[in-house]
């Protein structure tokens, strides 16, 4: 007898070391934590931050002025490659997004548990890639300061945007995700605002005061905040799905070959949410290796749940890939045979290898693993992976496939200018932005954590002891 | 005249537990559930504290925005074509295309919704307010907070209740700056 109590003892306490929700603190204590590692900042941030600032300074702000000044001429998008890195980027950071909306509200319509401490931070890069997105795109218009004609307004010119554009529709979708994607963001945040304000005093006192719109936490604001929460939860799925559908569409809806195909879509959707399911794995390692506190919050098994998804997005992704290169394949049209042949063979088909290699045979050979996944610097480097390899991807299809078309004559391979240094920007300017937010908003969303672990406990079923979850809503 | 002889009362409360007997407590003194407001530092529903629904305008208002929204879409789909001095018909295309207007249909209808779904917090809820109002900081830290408003003459009786039912703190609430 003794020894089975000793047993059971055992298996509790390792639940409890195991599972966040298992493992409750007062609530006053995770307050504490969180507001310390905001606050606690060492030397090696700030290098960090000052080198960043630099290279966005230069890589995105004088390199932009440059071009500005300059022209698209300093860029290398020219016949026939009119496509380039700036849409390469654009594709890239809007896959990005789809992280946060993913981990976010996907998770929280299916009650995924594990979800509770890292929504914020994937809601945070939804937001921020969101901005380089944008940035990219204006980069990509040259004459920025003309965008504003693509705003549906009477004017003297006395022209409408033609919405027959999938380009049109773009400018439709991620403003509705921009928009949407931060208010879902700032509406679970409040709570947490208002803890900071009870907690801070002098300029941050007053930042979070301002932020926490008054908050109290009284039961109207709760059942108001509540609603609207499972409102976005629940509208802003479409939305993201309609996001990269629309941007799949910008080449979908174009008669060329490789690029003209049905299931671009679902494609480009499932391909935004492999590399977002990475950059979120990169970013926890990193916030749980620099910021105090932090192991507390998001454990191994929070790496190992992420490192499932990935998987089954990876094999997702590999069945879109070889559906529509199949379909192509089997079709026998001359251009687009040559095409495909152009990636795998061409000056650029080592990206391609290299694409399906990271995109595919290392995540399969990695993830698997539930020891491997649960092991932060094998997810991160897999997320890199995944990344470098879902930016191949972008590549392949914009300025390799526009590298040949049915005019030989023309054929050239794309050769980026300064298309380099903006892009370094935008993706020093996305990792700033996230710095700066880790030092001003919780990162970690208390309030929901809390929650989670009142709905948690151990039962015992005979001999075996078991997590269960009461429906608390 | 009346409202004068109205005093508020913060109770605050360790758990949910007391929280809840207490509420059912002071239900049978005779403080009606309109005199009572709970405040805590996570989303408490009302069957927990045995409180009636609460009512909320979101839903309504998100309906209200995506019927907005989706009027903008058919004003950008449907009426602005039309805008031009001389309306542009191309080739064999449809000058009111099906599929595309779906597309700004949908995106603008979305847009509507969660719109005044985020603006139907900030007038549900009165944000943002930063006037003083009654507050304790402890609830950020998980207590559960009973405000209560009683009259004057009940004051004590209510005090002494809550107190005796598990309250850490019992004062008369006086709003404050946040």
């Amino acid at each position: 007898m003794a020894e089975h109590n000793k047993h059971t003892d055992h298996a509790e306490a390792h639940f409890r070391e195991k599972h966040l929700m298992l493992d409750p603190l007062p609530r006053g204590q995770m307050n504490e934590m969180v507001m310390e590692s905001m606050h606690t900042t060492s030397w090696k941030f700030w290098v960090v931050f000052a080198g960043l600032s630099v290279v966005v300074a230069y890589g995105l702000f004088y390199s932009w002025g440059v071009m500005i000044a300059e022209g698209l001429g300093v860029a290398g998008v020219n016949r026939p490659s009119y496509w380039g890195i700036f849409l390469v980027n654009t594709v890239f950071w809007i896959g990005i997004s789809h992280a946060g909306t993913f981990i976010s509200a996907i998770l929280r319509v299916f009650k995924a548990e594990f979800r509770r401490p890292f929504t914020r931070a994937a809601e945070l890069m939804t937001t921020f890639g969101l901005i380089q997105a944008g940035f990219s795109i204006l980069m990509h218009m040259g004459r920025v300061w003309l965008s504003y004609w693509l705003m549906p307004y009477p004017n003297q010119r006395m022209l409408w945007p033609n919405l027959h554009s999938p380009l049109t529709w773009d400018l439709l979708a991620i403003t509705t995700y921009l928009l949407s994607s931060t208010m879902y963001l700032f509406l679970p945040l409040i709570p947490d605002v208002a803890m900071a304000r009870d907690r801070s005093s002098g300029w941050r006192k007053t930042f979070y005061k301002i932020l926490a719109l008054g908050f109290r936490g009284t039961e109207g604001e709760w059942t108001h905040l509540r609603n609207a929460m499972n409102i976005f939860a629940f509208a802003i799925i479409p939305v993201m799905f309609s996001v990269h559908t629309i941007v799949s569409w910008d080449f979908a809806a174009a008669t060329r070959p490789g690029w003209n195909s049905t299931i671009f879509g679902p494609y480009f959707v499932v391909g935004a949410l492999h590399s977002g399911m990475g950059a979120v794995v990169m970013v926890l390692v990193v916030v749980r290796g620099t910021m105090k506190n932090m192991k507390y919050f998001i454990r191994p098994e929070h790496f190992e749940a992420i490192g499932r998804l990935m998987l089954i997005i990876s094999m997702t992704w590999a069945y879109f890939f070889f559906n529509d290169y199949m379909v192509q394949w089997y079709g026998g049209d001359k251009w687009t045979k040559q095409l495909l042949h152009f990636h795998e063979a061409g000056p650029m088909g080592w990206m391609w290898f290299v694409m399906l290699i990271f995109n595919v045979a290392i995540p399969w050979a990695v993830l698997w693993n539930a020891r491997w996944r649960a092991t932060p610097w094998i997810v991160f480097s897999v997320g890199l992976l995944i990344n470098v390899g879902m930016w191949f991807e972008r590549y392949i299809i914009i300025p390799v496939s526009l590298s040949i078309n049915r005019m030989p004559f023309t054929w050239r391979l794309y050769q980026p200018g300064i298309e380099i240094p903006l892009g370094i920007g935008t993706l020093a300017f996305f990792i700033l932005l996230y710095m700066t937010a880790s030092k001003l908003i919780p990162l970690i969303p208390v309030w929901e954590v809390q929650e989670g672990q009142m709905a948690h406990e151990l039962k015992k079923f005979g001999r075996e002891t078991v997590v269960t979850v009461s429906e608390l809503e | 005249m009346a409202e004068s002889n109205l005093v508020d009362i913060l109770a605050v409360f360790p758990d949910l537990e007391p929280a809840a007997d207490a509420i059912e407590h002071l239900r049978s003194l005779g403080v009606h559930d309109d005199c009572m407001n709970v405040i805590s530092g996570i989303p408490v529903t009302e069957a927990m504290l045995g409180r009636p629904s609460q009512w909320t305008n979101v839903p309504r208002i998100a309906l209200g925005g995506a019927l907005l929204g989706f009027g903008a879409g058919v004003f950008l789909a449907f009426v602005s074509p039309y805008l031009y001095p001389y309306p542009i018909q191309v080739s064999t295309q449809a000058f009111i295309p099906g599929a595309p207007t779906v597309v700004v249909l949908f995106e603008l209808t979305m847009l509507g919704m969660l719109l005044s779904t985020f603006l139907g917090v900030f007038l549900d809820s009165f944000f943002p307010n930063y006037r003083p109002m009654k507050y304790v900081p402890e609830v950020s830290d998980g207590k559960i907070c009973i405000l209560v408003e009683c009259s004057y003459v009940e004051e004590k009786k209510i005090m002494d209740a809550l107190k005796k039912l598990g309250a850490e703190s019992v004062k008369p609430a006086e709003a404050q700056h946040l």
